[in-house]
């Protein structure tokens, strides 16, 4: 009687448990994606109108160093054609070049030499109409200054290059053999963006022997209708060069973005149709509980009919009764919230899981890789399964279990109190 | 002149069984002084049961009154009626009808419950009464390793809890065979004499009755006129009848001469 109260019981206590936690993951699943989307939409619309260029001979991550760097690299005279070309606003000429080891790695039987980076020189055109217009620089000063107009022999390092160099704001630091001032810091982390150092172009030319080479060009549209024709009008004259624009990028972000809305629509219809199953179980649970009580009591007075005769015969009160078979009641409900709350711990995972729909929002899709890091679909996931007890919600089942005890006592202590001695002592 | 306890005027109960009618008892007026020994004959269906449960406040008569220790009970409305059978009335029954998860004293104590006395004045109360009942060996005993006859006794010492003004007692010796009953019986009747406990004992058992100091016969609910003096021989019975010295209601043996008793 007690473990089908108990259990009944450990229904309730599961159920709520599980929404729970249902409900915290898709909290925190609709927050990953919000913050996702402003990420994008920010950066998209800061660069709507860029047309990215670099030599489409050079790898993904650079220029190798060694011999192939002659071919990674462009004629700065390319910087005053382009400008020409119709819709062209600004043409922000960047040098990049990473200093480091070489290493050599033999991987499916051949040997792949690739540079592990200590640093990465960022020449800057410090033209006020550039680097106020547009994101050149790092905007995350954390130390000193940001580099400026007319800036030359100082570099701006980022926290990681201070760590390096061994150096801070104000002293001096020697790359590849020459003197610069340290003006300030930046605050930018992970593997490429937190290897940056920002010098004048001119310095960073001269420094690494490549004068009048730059490695990428950052093209500005008017505005966004010139993008596409600015950038077939660079790769048929330069061939080159591969001009990448902002429309793929839109066109991949509002992708994800209507697929992350669907994805939150469903887990959301999830969510309200888990309630609803949750409130259907919990009334189900709620009521099997009190039947339960009341059966039991019921039986209970019965079965001791000729006891409440011989009490009432010898001076005991209704009250007296009533109150007797309202705590054995209550009792017996506390009881049942104990084993319930032992099957709960044990159990809620399993019954929730038993219990609730399942959040259905890892199924078949798959966003870009991106996407996935922000979802980390694992951790959530793991969220849903383990419906943990907290122990307000402990605290609450036995109170629920008292107030059950008590409903369902109500009755059968009523009658109990109400039984006639004469009768019930002929009771047998 | 001892003082009344129990008064009965022009007593009568009408049950209705079927759309018929039965009348269970019929003018009954009955007097009981204290310290009175009673016992209350007739055949099964004379009413006496009826008469016992008016006495105990567990019925309402249907005309007549029922004043006991000088309060009409039946002008007492329902819900305070539990106070009169606590501290007026002490009930024995034929099944004894001890709690059977409750030991001798704490069967005892159990009209005690809710009275203004603190849990040792109950318990001292509780072994003194075990020991009039001659119990005292047998306090932490629970019903089921009790004999019948000692069951009985312990009832008895329920029964007394609240030094009621009358003890009512539905044939107490109903379940026991003669020699517990007739022990019984005596223990009733040295309560009576030694403690001035007002008793009033239904039977249908004429040697039993006839232990009691006064004899009343119940007839289709009717108080027959004649009333016999009982034999009343508990001072007598007490008393060995091969030597003459004194016994204890529970000896089984005379403590003078050995003889069983």
């Amino acid at each position: 009687m007690v473990v089908a109260l108990g259990f009944s019981m450990a229904i309730m206590i599961s159920i709520p448990s599980g929404i729970m936690s249902n409900q915290t993951a898709t909290q925190r699943l609709t927050e990953n994606y919000n913050e996702l989307i402003t990420n994008m939409q920010e950066e998209i619309n800061a660069t709507l109108t860029l047309i990215e260029c670099s030599p489409s001979s050079g790898f993904a991550f650079g220029p190798m160093p060694g011999g192939s760097e002659s071919g990674s690299y462009l004629d700065e005279s390319i910087v005053s054609y382009i400008e020409s070309i119709q819709g062209v606003k600004d043409v922000v000429p960047l040098l990049e070049k990473s200093e480091g080891t070489s290493q050599t790695m033999e991987r499916f039987g051949r040997t792949f030499t690739f540079l592990r980076p200590d640093y990465t020189i960022i020449g800057v055109p410090l033209n006020s109409s550039l680097i106020d217009n547009y994101s050149i620089l790092p905007t995350n000063i954390t130390e000193g200054r940001n580099l400026r107009e007319g800036d030359s022999e100082v570099v701006l390092l980022s926290l990681n290059n201070t760590e390096y160099f061994g150096v801070e704001v104000g002293d001096t630091v020697n790359i590849l053999g020459s003197d610069f001032t340290v003006v300030g810091v930046h605050g930018a982390s992970g593997f490429r963006e937190g290897m940056m150092l920002y010098m004048n172009i001119s310095d960073a030319q001269k420094i690494t022997d490549l004068e009048g080479k730059i490695s990428r060009l950052d093209v500005y549209a008017e505005d966004q209708s010139y993008v596409d024709g600015i950038a077939s009008t660079i790769e048929s004259n330069y061939p080159e060069l591969s001009a990448t624009t902002a429309s793929e990028r839109l066109s991949q972000f509002q992708n994800m973005q209507a697929m992350s809305q669907n994805t939150l629509q469903n887990a959301e219809a999830t969510i309200s149709q888990t309630q609803t199953t949750a409130f259907q179980e919990i009334v189900i649970a709620v009521a099997a509980t009190s039947l339960i009580v009341l059966f039991t009591m019921l039986y209970t007075v019965r079965e001791r009919t000729k006891e409440i005769g011989i009490l009432k015969a010898i001076g005991f009160s209704n009250w007296n009764v009533m109150s007797q078979f309202m705590f054995e009641g209550i009792l017996l409900s506390l009881m049942a919230g104990v084993v319930g709350i032992a099957i709960g711990i044990v159990g809620a995972p399993v019954l929730s899981s038993l219990l609730l729909p399942h959040i259905s929002m890892f199924g078949t899709q798959r966003g870009p890789g991106s996407f996935q890091g922000y979802t980390n679909p694992e951790a959530a996931g793991s969220q849903v399964a383990t419906a943990a007890l907290d122990p307000q919600l402990m605290l609450l089942a036995f109170g629920v279990a008292a107030l059950l005890g008590a409903l369902g006592s109500l009755y059968p202590a009523w009658r109990a109190s109400r039984t006639s001695p004469m009768e019930a002592l002929k009771y047998e | 002149m001892s003082e009344m306890v129990l008064k009965t005027e022009k007593l009568d109960k009408v049950f209705k069984l079927g759309g018929r009618q039965v009348r269970a008892l019929s003018d009954v007026n009955l007097q009981v002084k204290k310290g009175d020994f009673i016992s209350i004959m007739g055949p099964s269906g004379s009413g006496k049961t009826t008469l016992l449960n008016m006495l105990g406040c567990l019925d309402k008569p249907t005309y007549g009154k029922v004043i006991l220790d000088g309060v009409d009970v039946t002008k007492v409305p329902e819900k305070r009626l539990f106070k009169t059978r606590k501290y007026k009335v002490g009930f024995i029954f034929q099944t004894f009808n001890l709690m059977p998860y409750l030991n001798a004293v704490e069967n005892v104590e159990l009209p005690m419950d809710g009275t203004k006395k603190s849990g040792d004045e109950k318990r001292k109360r509780a072994r003194e009464l075990l020991k009039v009942v001659g119990l005292s060996e047998r306090e932490e005993h629970k019903p089921h390793r009790l004999s019948a006859g000692e069951q009985q006794r312990v009832a008895i010492a329920r029964a007394l809890a609240n030094n009621p003004a009358i003890v009512l007692a539905d044939e107490p010796t109903g379940n026991l065979d003669s020699k517990t009953g007739y022990e019984i019986v005596r223990l009733l009747g040295k309560l009576s004499t030694d403690q001035g406990t007002t008793i009033i004992m239904v039977t249908h058992d004429s040697h039993m009755a006839s232990c009691a100091g006064r004899m009343l016969f119940l007839s289709d609910g009717r108080l027959l006129a004649k009333e016999r003096q009982g034999t009343h021989l508990m001072k007598d019975a007490l008393k060995c009848p091969n030597c003459g010295k004194d016994t204890q209601p529970d000896d089984k043996y005379c403590p003078g001469c050995g003889k069983k008793l």
